[in-house]
């Protein structure tokens, strides 16, 4: 009944193991998955919303620092001297300043790099231990396979926000130990997903084809099998990087993130810990929304890939 | 739902094959697959609690590197860092350091807590209830509300309220739930003060019993924000997964039947829920974690006195001790909540017990 549970955790992804993208036995075809991947994406209505705030936040992130309109850690001064703490939104601030006077849309603008930085290297990370588990848990069977699955089991029963707190305290706040982390846990649900997936292309003709004219076991899961489940691994991967953006904000938010990095769970840490909620909505709305769509941007695409691979799902079908 | 009558029968219905299976195994039944059920569970749930504990021990002593440089000021001489590490048994070997920890966890003896000066359980024994408090009701709340949403937005597909419905899962997905409490605490606490802002109880409460605590309005009257902020943020998975597997369902053959029997709509939607309810069963496996993960920045948002709130301090403090036990205390809660998912899951299916 576990083994259920791999095509339906972080909830949906069910059934994507059936995907329509049909069998491509050649590494060199993979430019046609990535084309197809676009094709697919930008067909749904789910998939356009999401790709074009996923561009507009790629863009913000390129052209932040010339963007910003100031230093996001200088602390400003009003005319008369004193330091502008708290301030509205106004023509020189147009999203106001923060409790220590610095300005808040330097700091929303700067903190989109943060985001994208976490959300692509640790999705990257996952991406790449998870299919690689589940290639040869999927493809080699027997032994390895049940090792390999037991050892994803004990990664789903470790509580991830407790360990990278413990992680945090005991090696410190510095954002590669909290991207290590996050990676050494979440490759669980890409590994469960592709193993599914691998267990049903293994025994597929094309695959007995070419064991039978002689191709070696590496060969067939990285030539033959992997492109099959690459775009299967690239939903995960969409998934992965919301769930690493959403972690990574959350442990900034608790006070043990990196205080290196500005990212919008710090700016709503600082929000928070200076006890600014009760006053700066100007303070606390950006972040949070600015978190809350790039979120929901990854999931409406995920969404989009998903309904594309499994029909049932689909809108209009 | 038109479909040659041949394909009818293709397969045998699913209600049947429970039956069925569940008839074989009462028959078989001496009370042995049931307690060999239980058994293998526990077995298989202490194993992993030790794993966890195991790893806490070795990350705890390898990754620090000596913990008395840690905790203790950088001038003390050679000579009383080497006594002292022999007063803790640091300078024992590995493997019997490793032996003690286990005892010691296993006695409940997590040490003394450096902040607080008192042992470590002390500290932590309250916060274990208050986390659960905050943690179970919330949970299974999400769950019976998130069923009941997805049934809805499966069997309604293409109106206009599941059009829009579909819309809010990806969107309170991408919802920080830090974000969500504090715009709950502006509006209903700062903003119109219906809602204290944190903690359990008013200043000045004085309750005698836990109980006397947990059953008073005062008592509600905190939880209502952390409870709706843990609620609204757990909903969308079993709704997800609710709604797909209901429209899967809705293929089957033996849902055509029953709407042949010419039944009202609600008995049919009352079968096709029932067959769908395994997909939601086998998420609540791994729901815990991440609801955790939502409890402890709950209770930082809303200062409620729990364990992730406590750990966080301990972070803060450098009280090694508390953080270790902490955490250890987090999976004892994850791992048993699952262990009786278990169970529960085995006396609502017998399929599972017999395999």
């Amino acid at each position: 009944m576990r083994a259920d549970s791999a095509k339906l955790d972080h909830g949906i992804g069910a059934a994507v193991a059936g995907n329509d993208f049909g069998p491509i036995s050649r590494l060199r075809r993979s430019g046609r998955v990535v084309r197809e991947l676009g094709r697919v994406l930008l067909a749904d209505a789910y998939g356009r919303v999401g790709v074009g705030i996923l561009v507009f936040f790629l863009v913000l992130a390129i052209i932040a620092p010339t963007l910003a309109p100031m230093d996001p850690w200088a602390n400003n001064y009003r005319a008369n001297g004193s330091l502008a703490r708290l301030d509205g939104p106004s023509w020189h601030h147009p999203l106001g300043t923060t409790f220590y006077g610095q300005d808040v849309l330097s700091q929303l603008l700067l903190g989109t790099r943060q985001t994208m930085l976490v959300g692509f290297v640790t999705a990257v990370l996952i991406g790449f231990i998870g299919t690689n588990v589940g290639l040869v848990a999927g493809y080699s069977g027997r032994i390895t396979d049940d090792v390999l699955m037991r050892v994803t089991d004990f990664f789903y029963a470790i509580p991830f926000l407790p360990f990278m707190i413990v992680m945090v305290a005991l090696i410190g706040r510095s954002l590669p130990v909290i991207i290590a982390s996050m990676a050494f846990i979440f490759w669980r649900t890409a590994a469960r997903v592709v193993r599914a997936q691998v267990l049903t292309l293994r025994t597929r003709p094309y695959v007995l084809a070419a064991r039978a004219s002689g191709a070696g076991h590496l060969r067939i899961m990285y030539v033959h099998i992997l492109p099959n489940v690459l775009p299967l691994g690239f939903l995960y991967l969409i998934f992965g990087a919301a769930w690493a953006i959403l972690t990574e904000s959350s442990l900034s938010f608790i006070g043990l993130g990196d205080p290196n990095h500005l990212s919008w769970g710090l700016m709503l840490n600082q929000a928070f810990v200076t006890g600014s909620i009760r006053y700066a909505w100007w303070w606390v709305i950006p972040p949070g929304l600015a978190l809350m769509t790039f979120l929901a941007s990854l999931y409406f695409l995920g969404r989009g890939l998903e309904e594309r691979a499994n029909p049932r799902l689909r809108d209009h079908p | 739902m038109s479909r040659p009558a041949g394909e009818m029968m293709r397969a045998p219905l699913p209600a049947l094959r429970v039956i069925r299976a569940g008839s074989a195994l009462a028959r078989a039944r001496t009370g042995t697959p049931m307690r060999r059920y239980i058994f293998r569970r526990l077995l298989q749930n202490a194993f992993l609690l030790w794993v966890l504990t195991s790893m806490m021990f070795l990350l705890f002593r390898v990754l620090p590197g000596d913990p008395v440089s840690i905790i203790l000021s950088a001038e003390l001489s050679e000579e009383s860092r080497q006594s002292i590490r022999d007063a803790w048994g640091l300078s024992r070997p590995l493997w019997s350091q490793y032996v003690t920890y286990i005892l010691n966890v296993v006695h409940g003896e997590f040490g003394i807590s450096f902040q607080y000066q008192k042992p470590v359980w002390d500290v932590l024994g309250d916060k274990v209830v208050n986390t659960l408090v905050l943690m179970i009701p919330s949970t299974a709340a999400a769950v019976v509300l998130g069923i009941l949403a997805g049934m809805y937005f499966g069997w309604r597909r293409g109106s206009r309220l599941e059009r829009l419905g579909v819309l809010l899962p990806p969107i309170i997905r991408g919802l920080p739930v830090f974000w969500l409490g504090i715009l709950l605490l502006m509006a209903f606490s700062y903003g119109l003060n219906w809602f204290p802002n944190g903690g359990m109880r008013s200043m000045g409460t004085f309750v005698t019993s836990r109980w006397q605590l947990f059953f008073s309005w005062d008592f509600l009257w905190h939880l209502t924000l952390p409870f709706l902020c843990m609620t609204i943020t757990s909903l969308p998975e079993p709704m997800l997964i609710m709604r797909s597997s209901l429209l899967e369902t809705k293929g089957e053959d033996y849902l055509e039947l029953i709407e042949a029997k010419g039944v009202s709509e609600w008995v049919v939607l009352k079968h096709a829920a029932r067959g769908s309810l395994l997909p939601v069963m086998t998420w609540v496996f791994h729901m815990f974690g991440y609801a955790m993960a939502s409890t402890v920045v709950i209770e930082i948002v809303f200062a409620w006195p729990g364990l992730g709130r406590e750990i966080v301090n301990a972070v803060n403090a450098y009280d090694y001790p508390v953080i270790q036990a902490a955490f250890f205390l987090i999976s004892a809660i994850i791992i048993s909540l699952n262990l009786l998912m278990d169970l529960l899951y085995g006396f609502l299916d017998p399929r599972v017990v017999v395999q």
